[in-house]
């Protein structure tokens, strides 16, 4: 038993999933589910379908190079079993799998940061620019703070106004 | 050794059909178009080339016939004479001779006609010469007809002759007719050969097969041979003559001892000895058959005589080869083929005499001599007396002696019988494995975990790369919160955020209004400030939007109120409080503005108001914007009451009155109220 790799989409395909298509030079395709497997019979390049892996690691939208690619790969010569060996590597499998999500949770942030400072300096102009919207320079002047003013209203008088209607 | 076959001679055709045959060829294979204009030397090649053709073809035809047809002389003397016997040599010669003949009249009539052809003057002359030629030949083959006709006879019957190889190992039978010749053949070859109580049932050769000692010999069957002068014997006679004279065979002499064949032992004790010339060098035995009926000691005394003298001169014969006198036994058997008694020993002895006879000439003639030189059986000789018994390795002792003693080692199959057979019980595979530790034997390994292949993680080093990896993780991790701790001033804090939400929403908003009046620019009334309808240009507005700004509005309210031509109302009111102390009373002002305009002051009761006044609804352009205006100043709180749909109908109602035949009277308008209060009353 083996957990394949989708061959358009790059997503785990467990046992009893998806479908496997033998092409006649060989070359086997694995696919998760029938939408990757309709997108290939369209012919379609998986580097150029954006939800796809393949687009995002082309495209460096995710993690593409790191360490910790290296501890998983096909090994076609089996070891001896090792009980020991076998729970470290259960261990490992673990502590692995949280450093690499981190890694790439990390690698998305700094992707998005410059788009963060544009967006704060773009921010703060628009406060700049626009608060005469909301407070009036007059009203600035005298109170530098950015507290915004309320509309004061007269509670007596609105009440006896609207009980008048109601009368009626 | 050649098998002579006659089989392969062609078919000889009778006379006429040789003449169409050639005749038609002729016809066929040659031009057949002539005419008489051609050039003369064009005619005589057309005709001479027929005449040649036909000569042709019957030279060939010819020449194929006397080849294929056997010389005599040629062949085998047994054949010769066989043929002979059967045919007559001479009518066979002179047949062929004629067909030879008639060969060269042939060509003859050819070359001539020809030579005439040459000086043909005339279509008419060579034709005719052409005719004369083709029929002369035709003639002739006429005249050969009965030769043809014999010779296809004869080639019929001679592809019926049994194919007899003359140089090999041959058992002959002789006898008198009805001795049991065919029935011995029968018992020992698969040859299926008529038997008969009647004499000359086998009227002529029969071959057989049979082996000894892996060796094929040709038995053949003759007709039987009555003891007459040689020159009175008829054909079939002489065809077992023939063979009996040619062939160099084992002669097996049959008498039938019982005399059931119709001829007593005296009768073939006389032929015996007038053909006992023929068994000269030929191994003989005297087969005496029929001992079913009459064994060979019963005979009398005379008749046990002859015989003896028959054995004697067969003894001779075996003498003349030089064999030993005591080998009585092998020349005089007895046998029963009725009860198959004897045959096979007869056989045997018989095919056991050529043989012998057959070696001793090999052995005798020169080309023996050449081949025994060259064959040479090497033997090792031994070098010493020391005896040498094969060598068996121990361990292969031990193991044979071993394995007689365990008779049974419990194998996989018997444990799986134990445990409830195939279906319940499966073999235990991990038993076997080699392990560090033999508690993992059992371990079960799982090999998915969190969406990935374990077997791909599995590796000696893992622990080490894994710290490697955490220190690598570790110092990673110290870079990116220094990188952050440099980020975090450039926040907004949450005032400015606020104001910042606060900007956008009133950003949103003057872009969504901006829009909606771009969008009915077109259609939107154009009212003038002064009528706002919707109040929407109030100072209590006015001062609430700049109070929502940080700004105080009454100063700004109080411009407003004083530029604004006020009504008197209005106007009252601002006399009323000169020091403008509540500046937030807007709403007061207003509430009580209704009270006032619904209810009229005494002053004003029953007199019309002074045109200074503004009646509502004055100033508007049509009836109907009057007429409804003014029902929503004189009848405001009902006004409002409706709903503002409601409304609409009934501006469309007023519209509709007005623009109608109906002039504006009270009477419409009454009815509008009552239509009006009716639909409040609901």
């Amino acid at each position: 038993m083996r957990i394949e790799k989708c061959w358009f989409c790059s997503s785990t395909v467990y046992p009893g999933h998806g479908i496997q298509f033998v092409r006649n030079d060989a070359k086997i395709f694995r696919f998760c589910r029938s939408k990757c497997h309709k997108n290939f019979k369209m012919k379609r390049n998986p580097r150029k379908v954006k939800w796809t892996k393949a687009y995002r690691r082309l495209h460096g939208k995710d993690m593409t190079q790191d360490s910790t690619f290296e501890f998983e790969r096909k090994r076609n010569r089996p070891e001896r079993y090792d009980r020991n060996l076998a729970e470290n590597t259960l261990k490992a499998i673990k502590k692995i799998d949280k450093i690499r999500s981190d890694r790439a949770s990390d690698h998305i942030k700094n992707r998005l940061k410059t788009g963060k400072v544009q967006r704060q300096k773009e921010a703060r102009k628009q406060l700049e620019q626009g608060i005469h919207l909301v407070k009036a320079p007059l009203a600035l002047a005298q109170d530098s703070s950015l507290h915004l003013p309320k509309i004061k209203v007269n509670v007596s008088q609105a009440q006896t106004e609207e009980n008048r209607p109601m009368e009626e | 050794m050649v098998q002579y076959n006659f089989k392969k001679i062609t078919v000889v055709p009778n006379g006429k059909d040789f003449v169409d045959i050639i005749l038609s060829r002729t016809q066929r294979q040659t031009p057949t178009v002539v005419h008489k204009g051609y050039a003369i030397s064009r005619l005589r090649q057309f005709y001479m080339r027929k005449v040649k053709y036909t000569q042709q073809n019957f030279h060939e035809k010819l020449s194929t016939i006397i080849e294929e047809f056997p010389r005599l002389d040629d062949i085998h003397p047994f054949y010769g004479d066989l043929l002979h016997v059967l045919y007559n040599k001479d009518h066979y010669k002179l047949a062929l001779g004629q067909i030879n003949t008639a060969r060269n009249l042939i060509s003859k009539i050819a070359k001539d006609y020809v030579k005439l052809l040459k000086y043909g003057d005339s279509l008419y002359r060579c034709k005719s010469l052409k005719v004369a030629a083709l029929g002369r030949m035709c003639t002739v083959i006429k005249r050969i007809g009965p030769s043809l006709a014999y010779l296809e006879q004869i080639r019929q019957h001679m592809a019926r002759l049994p194919s007899i190889d003359p140089n090999t190992r041959t058992i002959l039978i002789c006898g008198y007719p009805n001795v049991g010749k065919s029935s011995f053949m029968n018992k020992i070859t698969r040859a299926d050969v008529d038997v008969q109580p009647y004499a000359f049932t086998t009227k002529s050769l029969f071959v057989g097969h049979t082996d000894y000692k892996y060796l094929r010999y040709q038995v053949i069957d003759t007709p039987g041979i009555l003891d007459r002068p040689f020159e009175d014997r008829n054909i079939i006679e002489m065809c077992s003559i023939t063979a009996l004279a040619h062939l160099r065979t084992a002669v097996l002499f049959f008498l039938d001892i019982s005399g059931s064949c119709g001829y007593s032992i005296a009768q073939q004790a006389a032929l015996f000895h007038s053909i006992k010339s023929l068994f000269m060098n030929k191994p003989l035995i005297i087969v005496c058959n029929k001992t079913d009926l009459q064994p060979l000691d019963g005979i009398s005394e005379e008749d046990r005589k002859l015989v003896i003298e028959m054995k004697t001169e067969a003894m001779k014969t075996v003498i003349g080869q030089g064999g030993e006198p005591e080998n009585e036994e092998g020349v005089l058997l007895t046998m029963s083929t009725l009860t198959e008694d004897g045959v096979i020993a007869v056989k045997n002895a018989a095919c056991e005499r050529l043989l012998n006879q057959r070696v001793e000439l090999k052995m005798k003639s020169k080309k023996m001599n050449d081949f025994r030189n060259r064959i040479h059986v090497a033997l090792p000789k031994p070098r010493d007396q020391k005896e040498r018994p094969p060598c068996i390795p121990q361990a292969v002792l031990e193991a044979k002696a071993k394995q007689a003693e365990e008779e049974k080692r419990k194998t996989e199959k018997d444990l799986e019988e134990e445990n409830g057979g195939a279906g319940v019980y499966s073999a235990s595979l991990k038993k076997n494995y080699m392990l560090a530790s033999d508690e993992w034997k059992e371990d079960v390994l799982p090999e998915i975990l969190d969406g990935h292949n374990v077997y791909d993680f599995i590796d000696p080093d893992i622990l080490l790369r894994l710290e490697e990896l955490e220190r690598e993780e570790g110092l990673r991790q110290a870079e990116e919160e220094a990188d952050d701790f440099e980020m975090d001033g450039e926040e907004l804090s949450p005032e400015e955020q606020e104001a910042l939400a606060e900007i956008r929403k009133k950003k949103n908003l003057l872009i969504q209004q901006h829009r909606m009046k771009k969008s009915t620019a077109e259609s939107r009334p154009v009212v003038p400030r002064k009528f706002d309808t919707d109040r929407k240009f109030t100072t209590g507005r006015m001062g609430r939007q700049l109070s929502s700004l940080g700004l105080d509005p009454s100063l700004a309210i109080n411009r407003a109120r004083s530029k604004s031509r006020g009504r008197k109302r209005e106007r009252s009111v601002e006399r009323g409080e000169a020091d403008g102390g509540d500046a937030m009373d807007i709403d007061g002002n207003q509430a009580s503005k209704k009270l006032r305009l619904r209810s009229m002051s005494r002053s004003r009761s029953r007199s019309r108001p002074p045109i200074t006044e503004v009646v509502p609804g004055e100033g508007l352009k049509d009836s109907a914007q009057k007429s409804y205006s003014y029902i929503e100043t004189k009848a405001p709180v009902l006004w409002e009451t409706f709903h503002w749909k409601d409304r609409q109908a009934l501006r469309h109602e007023i519209k509709l009155c007005s623009e109608g035949e109906r002039s504006f009277t009270f009477c419409a308008l009454r009815n509008l109220l009552f239509s009006v209060c009716f639909f409040f009353w609901l």
